[in-house]
């Protein structure tokens, strides 16, 4: 009884802790007003952070670039010079950022490994000619042209969609369009559009694009004109939290190259910030800010219209024979992530878990000789060809009843795998 | 994947290969045997692909079979096998505390933000839900199967509070139940959940130099390999494995 009230008091005491330090947090950034949000008319999703922002600025106070997002230390962007910087220090709304080298911009890319007669064939014959589109935040819209800045469920966000999918398909590209709505606008959103974007994998598209708008009130600051006729720009945005995060930002290089080609000025930059996006599910998933909300839905239709424009060249998929969608060394350095992060945090694991580099090794032995033959039978563990009855250890794992428990050490091992 | 440059199938490959492997492991602890978790990881994956709708019009519905209806019929499963009502209440307690904490953290703290808007920013909301089931379960019930019920259960509360919300808001919405299949985060925080219950608790067991026994019933120590746990037991009702 005792120790049933110490649980219940301590968790209570954890309840109030968490309860006091959201609401503290929420008076904190809002202003004190903290019960309208228990009640569901408190739960309106228009609400938004758009008019706040960061800039980024050198060392000598230069801007570079300017987003609805705070920035953080590390966040590192590529802009539209192809310089690359690095965020080294917040103060406030300045990030101070500081250039770490010119990036490689090409579309070409380093040619890997893989020969384009390996790659070419395969795009111009089986190739999925397909790319998917969809919006994690539906409800952005762009003020001059729709009114306000965000419509639940009905953004003007999906219109610049339905432009850059109806572009995309007059170049003889497919495109699966998704408009399912992910409201209310929170951190949620992500979690809800995860799902979308996961059942449009299932189709096998080339590419995967997540269309937002950004919050920067500047509405110049994402307008290029060209003879006379103004478009927003576009910035690629790549998560850096996530195994994919190389293979994709290698992507998002093509793709700026090949519009630095054809419409120079059209990439604001590349932004390879803290999150992951759902870029952990695919190699080839980008988000794509096209305008602010204070340019015009038009100005923000025709610059999706300008990037469409590139997609099928990047990918390889289109008439005149683009260059094939190579390999990038990206996609290497990816894999090289997934094979460490795997060693290391199975080596950590074990040595945690069996108290000490003998008896991790032990285990690991152990893991090799009796528990894949639990998997797969006992086939494996007789000599090929002889078919007899399994010798020594073997027959000791196999036939319990012969050997008492104590006597068989190697068991504990198998059992602290299995145990509660 | 045809077409598609040999580095990033590779990278695919792998990716998939190593959550697979976790998945059966985990799959492996909740009273499953190896077999049987290998099964229902294969009927995961391919429920992953079926898709059942629930509502069309303004709210589109719909409850994947392998993201969804396995793992919530897993931690039914999972409740049902428990030991104690003791155990059973602690759980569903750590799901509705998973579901409260991460809707505070998610919707409201974050409402209208954007996931990197946070200020203390350090992980993709993505991570939010299997760390905040993980601690939680094992704060409230330490235990694997617990994490696991609790994350599950959690995530999958989370869907119904969106589903009441969008209901009363009028707003047009998706509530798709472990859409994403195996790599939804219901699933992914079920896994994760467990695996970080297991590094705390092992971590801890480590630190303090060993499990602790005194007060604990004869049914919890006989999965131990401790020697004053052998000498309670009679020979016979030692199994040599808890299935």
């Amino acid at each position: 009884m005792n120790k049933r009230a110490a649980v219940l008091v301590s968790l209570s005491l954890l309840l109030a802790a968490i309860l006091a330090s959201t609401l503290t947090y929420r008076a904190r950034i809002t202003g004190w007003n903290p019960l309208p949000a228990f009640s569901l008319g408190g739960l309106d999703p228009k609400e938004h952070t758009v008019g706040t922002y960061t800039t980024l600025v050198d060392e000598e106070g230069r801007v570079l670039d300017k987003m609805a997002r705070p920035v953080y230390k590390d966040d590192e962007f590529i802009a539209a010079d192809n310089y690359r910087y690095r965020v080294t220090e917040i103060r406030g709304d300045l990030a101070i950022c500081t250039r770490i080298g010119r990036e490689d911009v090409v579309l070409e890319g380093p040619s890997f490994s893989e020969a384009p007669d390996m790659a070419t064939p395969a795009q111009a014959g089986g190739a999925k000619n397909l790319v998917a589109i969809y919006h994690t935040h539906t409800d952005e819209s762009y003020i001059p042209t729709d009114g306000t800045e965000s419509i639940p469920g009905q953004g003007g966000i999906l219109k610049v969609g339905q432009v850059f999918a109806g572009k995309l398909r007059s170049l003889g590209v497919n495109v699966y369009h998704d408009v399912s709505a992910h409201e209310p606008h929170d951190n949620n959103s992500y979690k809800r559009s995860r799902r979308t974007a996961a059942q449009l994998l299932q189709k096998g598209p080339a590419a995967l694009f997540d269309i937002h708008r950004d919050g920067v009130p500047d509405s110049d600051f994402y307008r290029q004109v060209v003879a006379g006729e103004s478009f927003s720009k576009i910035r690629l945005v790549v998560g850096r939290e996530n195994q994919n995060m190389n293979a994709n930002l290698d992507f998002a290089k093509k793709i700026k190259a090949a519009a630095d080609a054809k419409h120079p000025g059209l990439i604001r930059g590349i932004f390879i910030g803290a999150g992951s996006y759902n870029q952990d599910l695919s190699p080839r998933a980008l988000l794509l800010e096209i305008g602010t909300h204070t340019n015009s839905r038009e100005e923000a239709q025709r610059g999706a219209g300008l990037l469409a424009e590139v997609i099928p060249t990047v990918l390889g998929i289109s008439p005149p024979a683009g260059p094939a969608a190579a390999g990038t060394v990206g996609d290497w350095k990816g894999v090289a992530f997934v094979v460490l992060a795997f060693i290391l945090g199975g080596l950590a694991f074990l040595v945690l878990s069996s108290g000490g580099w003998d008896k991790a090794l032990a285990r690991l032995r152990q893991y090799t000789s009796v528990e894949w033959m639990n998997l797969l039978g006992q086939g494996r563990a007789r000599p090929r060809g002889s078919g007899g009855r399994p010798d020594g250890n073997t027959r000791k794992v196999l036939d319990k009843s012969i050997v008492p428990a104590e006597k068989l050490p190697s068991n504990d091992e198998r059992k602290d795998w299995q145990k509660d | 994947m045809a077409g598609y440059p040999l580095g990033v199938i590779v990278l695919v490959v792998l990716f998939l290969l190593i959550y697979f492997g976790l998945a059966q492991r985990v799959l492996d602890r909740l009273y499953l045997s190896d077999r049987a978790a290998l099964a229902l990881l294969a009927a995961i994956i391919v429920g992953s692909f079926i898709n059942i709708p629930l509502s069309r019009g303004r709210i589109v519905s719909s409850i994947n079979v392998g993201g969804g209806l396995i793992p919530l019929g897993l931690a039914v499963y999972v409740l049902y096998r428990c030991g104690t009502r003791k155990e059973i209440g602690r759980t569903l307690l750590a799901a509705a505390v998973t579901a409260g904490v991460i809707f505070a953290l998610n919707s409201w703290l974050m409402r209208g933000r954007e996931p990197w808007d946070f200020a203390m920013n350090v992980l993709d909301p993505l991570y939010y839900y299997p760390l905040v089931a993980g601690v939680t379960a094992y704060l409230v019930g330490r235990s694997r199967r617990a994490a696991f019920v609790a994350a599950i259960l959690g995530v999958l509360l989370l869907d119904l509070i969106d589903y009441l919300m969008l209901a009363a808001s009028g707003i047009r919405g998706t509530v798709a139940v472990g859409g994403a299949g195996i790599l939804d985060v219901s699933l992914l925080s079920g896994i994760v959940a467990v695996l970080l219950a297991e590094f705390i608790g092992e971590g801890r067991e480590r630190l303090q130099g060993g499990p602790e026994v005194e007060g604990r019933p004869r049914s919890l120590l006989e999965g131990l390999r401790l020697k004053t746990a052998k000498k309670v037991l009679p020979e016979e009702k030692r199994s040599d494995r808890d299935e």
